[in-house]
């Protein structure tokens, strides 16, 4: 090994976890980067929270490796893994106080009395409730809640923190508060955070990275902006941002292009390395914000579809459309309103859809 | 709420007179013993023609009394942790495990409950004396483990069903092993179900009498045993003494259990 490549603090090793005959965890191979924040993005009984659960030593493994700072931990119990870890529902012990409950896993470790009050004190103003240090968990708010067993879990300066949905349970505002306060502290502390949820907007607003999960495996990892603009599949393409899917078939192949027919009287030019053979099938993604329509037929590069606007909508910053293709196709188109001014795209009216095809948004299937 | 009080009209005095004497029903034989053992006369003449403490001192003195008192509260006391050990160990087999037949075994544990006490007596009796455990303490602590059991799995069951296993594992990621969870963060959660498991089977030992009747010898008898034999021999106010000393032990007991679950109720309401 290098000496200039640091250790990852996580590396996954071709991971399985089987129950009977259904994979959970179907070959999960991950690196995570000393002090990154990696979300594991996917619906629900997407292998995610098994994953999580089998780093915190929960779960083990069917099969596969799981090294932390390039130590193998396969086989240790949870209590020797040196790992912090938030849960979604609120696990904080109800019969201590909030401070008994930040102070556990320093007792646990036989701290002393005087370095334990400290270091909890500390923790407390990390998550801005040291004036909450005598109450019972009973008495606090969920929110509340959730930063205290923020501070259980980082009191102890584990290198990794694991969080598992943890705002799961609280209302929008609060959440994204929480979700800012987290990333502060990220900052701060420099701790590699794993971090689980299904909100692909939380995603996008607090990872470094996304790993986006689909039936036990991981299909993409990368920043937020390559996970929008280079969706790896059909599925990421529809997880993350809003996204419109045009349907269509191959019907001719040249060298240097391929035709794709939407319904009879469209056709679009895509690369011809994303498509498969004459007659099959193809989806072409594009997002909202990249359509342009227009009465009149531009000489702008790219395709042009001609549609029916079926409904307009103004939502102060950004007006939004729907329009339908010749075959029926409903596409959401979304136009900043500076760029949109003069033009007025009614409903029930003819227009032209100006699109640019990207290679990456072309698959031969869902 | 249809049924309240306002509009029940005079028909309400009806009902205070009903749950007047429902109570009186419950609770008369009971004070009616107390004001007994308190009475100076022999054959229990009521309403007694003097008040004394004798029958108190004779219980406290009288030797078959006081071994019969002695060996309930070592009975009860000793079948009370042997049943919240077997019972919590049950319970956390019955809620936490997934395993072929757990309903079935569940009934088997709650069965003593619904079997008639007599029938459960006459089981053990006949199994007793073929090894030899009849007469014996530990064949009194056997028999009334079987009545006692089934409180502790029904009340350690329900508080562990309300005990989140998720705390348990907050409790190992934060570096607690198995034995220090268990000690700092399990116990205490359910204590209010062990403190009643605990309360329920010593109640279940201490006024024990079937059982206890087939089981006793003439030198090992329980304080219900004592109070039936003497009954049928010499009506003496002495019984009237001890079954005022055994309902204040139930009391206390109770009242206990009833100031612990209001302070449970009033954490978890703030």
């Amino acid at each position: 090994m290098k000496m200039d490549t640091p250790l990852p603090a996580v590396r996954l090793m071709d991971l399985h976890k089987r129950y009977g005959d259904f994979a959970a965890v179907d070959g999960v191979s991950l690196d995570v980067r000393k002090g990154e924040f990696l979300t594991f993005l996917g619906s629900s009984g997407s292998g995610k929270t098994t994953t999580l659960n089998m780093i915190a030593g929960f779960d083990d493994p069917t099969s596969g490796q799981i090294l932390l700072n390039g130590g193998a931990v396969t086989g240790l119990p949870p209590q020797k893994r040196n790992i912090g870890m938030v849960f979604q529902r609120y696990t904080l012990f109800p019969h201590m106080t909030v401070a008994e409950n930040v102070g556990f896993p320093l007792s646990v470790r036989r701290l002393s009395k005087d370095e334990v009050n400290s270091r909890v004190l500390d923790a407390l103003r990390l998550v801005q409730l040291d004036r909450f240090a005598g109450r019972r968990p009973s008495q606090l708010s969920g929110g509340q809640q959730q930063r205290v067993a923020l501070a259980r879990a980082l009191v102890y300066e584990p290198q990794l923190l694991l969080m598992d949905e943890p705002l799961g349970a609280l209302d929008k505002k609060l959440r994204e508060e929480i979700q800012i306060e987290i990333r502060k502290l990220h900052h701060r502390l420099g701790v590699t955070i794993l971090y689980v949820t299904h909100d692909q907007e939380e995603a996008l607003r607090m990872s470094d990275r996304i790993a986006v999960f689909e039936h036990g495996r991981i299909v993409q990892v990368g920043s937020g902006e390559d996970l929008y603009h280079c969706p790896a599949t059909a599925f990421v393409a529809g997880f993350i941002g809003n996204s419109n899917f045009l349907r269509g078939s191959v019907a001719e192949r040249r060298s240097d292009a391929a035709i794709v027919k939407l319904g009879e009287n469209s056709a679009v030019c895509v690369p011809v390395d994303a498509v498969g053979g004459v007659g099959s099938e193809v989806r072409i993604m594009i997002r909202p914000e990249e359509i342009k329509l227009s009465h009149a037929l531009s000489d702008a590069a790219g395709a042009v579809i001609p549609v029916t606007v079926r409904e307009r909508i103004f939502l102060g910053d950004t007006i939004s459309y729907e329009v339908a293709t010749r075959d029926g196709q409903s596409v959401l188109v979304r136009e900043d309103r500076a760029r949109n001014q003069g033009r007025c795209v009614g409903p029930g009216t003819d227009a032209y859809m100006h699109i640019a095809i990207n290679q990456n948004r072309v698959y031969k299937k869902y | 709420m249809i049924l309240t009080r306002n509009r029940l009209g005079l028909f309400r005095f009806v009902l205070y007179g009903h749950a007047v004497l429902v109570m009186a029903f419950l609770l008369l034989p009971i004070i009616f013993i107390a004001l007994l053992s308190f009475g100076s006369s022999r054959w229990m003449m009521f309403p007694p023609p003097e008040w004394t403490l004798r029958w108190y001192e004779e219980l406290a003195t009288d030797p078959r009394w006081a071994e019969a008192m002695w060996l309930s509260l070592r009975l009860a006391l000793i079948v009370t942790v042997l049943s919240v050990l077997l019972g919590g160990a049950a319970a956390f087999a019955l809620v936490r495990g997934r395993f072929a037949g757990r309903r079935v075994l569940k009934a088997f544990f709650v069965a003593p409950m619904i079997v008639p006490v007599v029938i459960v007596a006459i089981a053990l009796y006949a199994f007793s004396l073929k090894v030899g455990l009849n007469g014996t303490f530990a064949g009194f602590v056997a028999g009334h483990l079987i009545i006692a059991v089934p409180f502790s799995v029904i009340c350690i069951s329900n508080s562990l069903r309300g005990f989140d296993p998720a705390l348990e594992q907050a409790a190992a990621i934060c570096g607690a092993g198995r034995l220090e969870t268990l000690r700092r963060v399990t116990i205490p959660s359910i204590a209010p179900g062990l403190l009643a498991a605990a309360v329920f089977s010593f109640l279940a030992s201490w006024d024990e009498v079937v059982v206890s009747i087939f089981m006793a010898s003439p030198q090992l008898q329980t304080l219900p045993v004592r109070m039936w034999t003497s009954l049928r021999s010499d009506l003496t106010p002495v019984i009237a003494a001890a079954s005022t000393l055994l309902v204040l032990a139930s009391l206390i007991l109770m009242a206990l259990l009833g100031l612990s679950a209001t302070r449970a109720g009033r954490s978890k309401m703030q």
